[in-house]
């Protein structure tokens, strides 16, 4: 299924570039921005939101 | 294996004070390696009154069940229940729970099995909460003996992360045991000491590491080496010393790479053995189990953190072997980890066991059989 098929899009919220679907996204899911290839997590379906998604950082322990 | 009877009492399911003693008692429990069966006992009894199929298998862990025993969708939620000596006086004060395991890993523990039994599941799936036996020890017992009896379709590891916290990894580990033996000689004389060839062997072997390490940034992508315990001795023929060192191994390189290192640096003149020898583990942050509990934070209004870490967990045990969407979660500071300042916030805990709820039903939505 492609972004032809879904239709389904939402705007970057760091450069404000059409961020399409090729499938129907799920909650939590990270995708890049095809314009400014900002890391954008999933944060709401209905209707669809996207945000920054959080760094991976290291820490120590078990 | 003791299996106790699922016996429904009124405060099913478990009201936040119920979660709140449960989490005293487990605490309050002493569970050191090797001696967990009073804790055992406490959460396979605490998890039959709220409702769960309890029993404590051969390799003495605790195991709660909620579902269908032939489910087509399993989830595991892997904790353990023993700890690392240390008396800490188990109180709670201003809402904050002392004592030794609140953090790594009882608050965790508890928090699963809670969840668990609040989650509204979908017919097919079912939960299976462990608590394991042996985690803080050599060869990890409990989780072994799990792993190789059963195959989840998902899991989620107990571990402190911060109530919004998620753990993608966990780095491998080696320790290697080196000793060098010389025939007594006066320290006077031209020969090097049994010490001085342990010493070189080690430097050595930290200008490989470092050779290796050449690149690669960041603590989650590097070798690191540190000598655990020194050791010398000498008896009427020969003098002895010993370094045992450890090694905390990046994704992609194998205990066995880290061995050859040592090995190489030991020029046949050093005796070098090993023991552990975990992998390092990794999952995608589009993990299913990652997603579910990122996308729960969230529903708790948190503001998720993904973090990898350079310790080792049962993560690293199971994860190779089950090859499953896994993740680890829990509450609590994991910098107090073994440490006489030990505690876990009460706020802290229940806002977890929100988490996991919310987690464990988008991850049974998601994975349940098709047609259910």
């Amino acid at each position: 299924m492609d972004q032809q098929i879904t239709g389904i899009t939402t705007e970057c919220p760091e450069c404000a570039g059409e961020v399409p679907f090729d499938r129907p996204p799920l909650a939590g899911q990270v995708i890049p921005c095809p314009g400014c290839a900002a890391e954008l997590e999933v944060v709401g379906l209905n209707p669809i939101r996207v945000d920054l998604a959080p760094e991976v950082e290291e820490d120590w322990g078990e | 294996m003791t299996a106790l009877t699922a016996q429904r009492l009124s405060g099913h399911p478990p009201t936040d004070a119920d979660a709140i003693a449960f989490v005293e008692h487990l605490v309050a429990t002493p569970s050191v390696s090797g001696s967990e069966a009073d804790a055992v006992r406490v959460y396979v009894h605490a998890g039959a009154r709220i409702g769960m199929r309890c029993e404590i298998d051969r390799a003495g862990n605790g195991v709660a069940r909620r579902g269908p025993e032939g489910a087509g969708v399993r989830i595991a939620l892997l904790g353990h229940i023993d700890t690392v000596p240390g008396r800490i006086p188990v109180r709670t004060e201003g809402g904050v729970l002392h004592g030794r395991g609140s953090v790594d890993a009882k608050g965790p523990l508890a928090a699963m099995l809670v969840a668990a039994a609040r989650a509204d599941l979908p017919p097919g799936v079912a939960l299976d909460v462990i608590a394991a036996v042996g985690e803080e020890t050599h060869g990890s017992p409990g989780a072994v003996y799990v792993r190789d009896r059963m195959r989840p379709d998902a899991c989620i590891i107990g571990e402190p992360s911060g109530w919004d916290g998620v753990t993608l990894g966990y780095k491998g580990r080696l320790v290697v045991h080196a000793q060098s033996v010389r025939p007594c000689a006066h320290s006077a004389g031209p020969d090097p000491s049994a010490g001085d060839d342990i010493h070189a062997w080690w430097a050595r072997t930290l200008a490989a590491v470092e050779r290796l390490n050449e690149g690669r940034a960041g603590a989650f992508e590097r070798v690191q080496a540190k000598i655990l315990r020194v050791h010398t001795s000498e008896d009427d023929a020969h003098e002895r010393a010993r370094i045992e060192a450890g090694f905390r191994i990046p994704v992609g390189l194998a205990p066995g790479d880290v061995l050859a290192i040592a090995e190489r640096s030991a020029r046949g003149e050093i005796e070098v053995t090993s023991s552990g020898g975990e992998h390092a583990v990794r999952s995608d942050r589009n993990d299913p189990v990652a997603r579910a509990l990122t996308h729960a934070v969230r529903g708790e209004g948190g503001r998720p953190r993904l973090k990898v870490k350079t310790g080792t967990a049962d993560f690293n045990v199971v994860a190779p072997v089950w090859r499953c969407p896994i993740a680890a979660y829990g509450p609590g500071d994991s910098s107090l980890d073994h440490t006489p300042e030990e505690r876990l916030d009460l706020d802290e805990y229940l806002r977890s066991i929100g988490v996991l709820r919310r987690a464990i039903e988008a991850l049974a939505r998601e994975l349940r059989p098709p047609g259910r």
